[in-house]
């Protein structure tokens, strides 16, 4: 066997492992990203839950009442309202 | 003597044929073939068996989730989310027969049911029940921690209405697969709805996906729907006919705000209503949309239309004076006012409502004219607003009617229209002579109207309107604080049977604001109203204004009419007792 050989047959060999480490670290990366879009979608739906909250906490219903009932509240009219022009 | 040692005896020299190391040979030839040619056979030509095999233990096909779109008012607040739930499934054969008692009534509390309903399902001779759907995601959590075998999960949407009852009717409601059932949600099902996708992957001995082999479909999120719908102006709307609905112990209320610049519907509310986040027992009557899918005779709400005809036509001018009398005959049909007058101007006419005065000018217009006028303020067409169940009303054509008929139409018999087509109809007088086309859907062009009438006939007509809220006409009720405000009142009596009954009618305002400039109209139907009188002008003129003083706040519009302060002209600022003259726009 001559030394030509010998060298291809390292190279083929270090070729071969980089290739399984380049798939492992394929599927290590697939994993991660399979968990950070999986959050990514528990996020959306906080997020979609946090925004219903949010309406159902101010709503018109719930202000008005609020203010009406504990904060003792009138609605104002133009009467009582001082109409500022914008120049 | 030759010795001959005992190992080269030539009788003991082993002869072996040549033929059996050939044959080993040869056998271990045949093996390597065999090797060889199964090795092509399961890596080549025959491998799909087993890779069939293969993917079986890694390769999944997974679901992607697609959420169903929101629908939003015009301001971008929610009316309508879909939020993550799950669906609580059992498999019967699965649950041990010695579960605990505790965990039975433990689930049992979890799941709002009785224990008793809880076995009848764990008996199911069924492969799979639902032990109960959309169930919020904490108290599902709390389920599976109990840990009870033979009950699993599934994602599943449930869909949430924050405003409630008041925009219950605009909006509507999905079924339990999410699948539009009223309102916009069924309008609009294509678009909101979303489209699951699916895709390859393969899983490692841990269930975790190690490597992405494409996407088979990918999934469609369903679209967002902005409504033109103002969601404040919409509650005040409702409150206005809970209000009157109980005041006067109405069957039903409905209303509606049109903006006559760009024909955006910005409250539709009805009363009664329901609940589309808890919907059960719900009946026809709480379902009803009634401003769009009830028609009636719009009554003295219809005067307007053919005497701005015979201003338009020249045949009368508004301060045009007409003897007016106890009744007038047509065929053979005695008409009649409320009040009998004498003598009235045009002006009066409307202002005073006189049915009289009415069908004198309405006489005078050819059946063809009238006809064409209705058609053109939309009478007879369902409006093209794009919402299940608009209703197109009852014109009938021209050549039809006789004398009377005629008549009666001039003030609002004999003809049907809903509440919603008359308030577009008066948009032709808010928008100088133009009929608005009208939209559910958040605009930001102004739309160009059809002209159906001049823009001086529409002019005098809103002079006219604004006579009626004034005293002497026939709904100072409709005043508005700060708003000169216009319109025209309605009382009919209901159809009954074959005839009209007498003790129940409908009472309507339609009416627009401010007259300086009209941006909104605002149309207000009280059925059967049985306490505290039933004239449009006494039942459904104060919800009117109420509703039109909100709105044009809410919409930052100036007040037109004279206001008596209540507070000083000098603001107080800072806490020095500083004061700062602010200028008055009026």
């Amino acid at each position: 066997m001559n030394r030509s050989t010998i060298i291809l047959l390292i190279i083929l060999m270090l070729c071969s492992l980089s290739l399984v480490a380049a798939q492992q670290k394929t599927r290590s990366l697939y994993v991660a990203l399979e968990s950070a879009q999986t959050e990514e979608r528990r996020l959306n739906q906080e997020w979609l839950r946090l925004e219903y909250e949010q309406r159902n906490l101010s709503k018109s219903s719930r202000i008005t009442d609020i203010a009406r009932k504990q904060l003792k509240m009138q609605a104002i009219n133009p009467g009582r309202t001082q109409y500022v022009a914008v120049d | 003597m030759s010795q001959i040692s005992f190992s080269s005896t030539p009788n003991l020299v082993l002869r072996l044929p040549m033929w059996r190391s050939r044959l080993i040979l040869f056998l271990i030839f045949i093996g390597f073939t065999a090797l060889v040619v199964r090795a092509v056979w399961v890596q080549g030509f025959g491998n799909s068996f087993y890779e069939e095999k293969g993917n079986k233990a890694t390769l999944r096909s997974i679901e992607m989730p697609a959420s169903r779109g929101k629908i939003l008012d015009r301001h971008g607040e929610v009316l309508a989310t879909s939020l993550l739930a799950k669906a609580i499934i059992a498999f019967p054969d699965a649950i041990p027969e010695d579960l605990s008692k505790e965990k039975i009534s433990q689930l049992a509390k979890l799941l709002g049911v009785s224990e008793s309903e809880l076995r009848k399902k764990f008996a199911s001779e069924r492969n799979q029940v639902f032990l109960k759907r959309q169930v919020d995601l904490d108290i599902a959590k709390q389920i599976k921690e109990l840990g009870i075998p033979g009950i699993a999960q599934n994602n599943e949407y449930k869909r949430l209405y924050p405003e409630g009852e008041a925009m219950a009717h605009i909006v509507g409601f999905t079924n339990v697969e999410d699948h539009g059932q009223e309102g916009m949600e069924l309008a609009k099902e294509k678009e909101l709805a979303g489209q699951p996708g699916r895709r390859r992957v393969i899983q490692d001995r841990l269930g975790r996906y190690v490597e992405g082999l494409g996407i088979i479909h990918p999934p469609k999120d369903g679209a967002d729907l902005q409504l033109s719908i103002d969601s404040k102006v919409q509650f005040l709307a409702f409150n206005e006919l809970k209000a009157i609905a109980e005041k006067h112990h109405a069957k039903a209320a409905s209303a509606v705000v049109l903006d006559v610049q760009t024909g955006e519907v910005l409250a539709l509310a009805n009363w009664p209503t329901y609940n589309p986040n808890s919907r059960s027992n719900l009946s026809g009557e709480q379902l009803r949309n009634r401003v769009l899918t009830d028609t009636f005779e719009p009554g003295s709400t219809m005067k307007p239309f053919a005497i701005s005809l015979a201003l338009e036509k020249g045949l009368v001018q508004p301060n045009t004076s007409m003897p007016i009398g106890k009744s007038m005959v047509v065929g053979k049909k005695a008409i009649t006012d409320t009040h009998p007058y004498s003598v009235l101007t045009v002006s009066e006419v409307v202002q005073k409502s006189s049915n009289i005065g009415t069908v004198k000018m309405a006489m005078q217009l050819q059946p063809q004219e009238m006809w064409e006028m209705f058609q053109a303020i939309g009478l007879g067409q369902a409006p093209n607003l794009g919402f299940p169940g608009a209703v197109a009303g009852r014109l009938r054509p021209y050549k039809n009617w006789v004398p009377i008929d005629q008549a009666t139409m001039s003030y609002g018999y004999g003809l049907s229209a809903s509440l919603f087509q008359m308030a577009r109809a008066y948009s032709i007088f808010a928008r100088d002579g133009e009929l608005v086309p009208a939209t559910i859907y958040k605009t930001n062009n102004i739309p160009k109207g059809t002209q159906v009438i001049s823009a001086k006939t529409a002019i005098q007509m809103r002079e006219m309107l604004e006579l009626v809220t004034q005293t002497g006409g026939t709904a100072p009720n409709a005043q508005t604080m700060g708003y000169r405000v216009g319109g025209k009142t309605g009382t009919a009596h209901k159809v009954e049977g074959k005839g009209y009954a007498t003790n129940k009618y409908r009472g309507f305002f339609v009416g627009m604001a401010p007259m300086s400039a009209p941006r909104i109209v605002v149309a207000v139907m009280v059925d059967e109203p049985s306490t505290g009188g039933y004239y449009g002008g006494v039942v459904a003129a104060p919800a009117f204004a109420n509703i039109v003083a909100g709105t044009l706040r809410t919409m930052n519009v100036l007040p037109d009419a004279a206001v008596k302060q209540m507070v000083d002209k000098e603001l107080q600022l800072g806490p020095n007792g500083s004061t700062q003259k602010v200028s008055l726009s009026r």
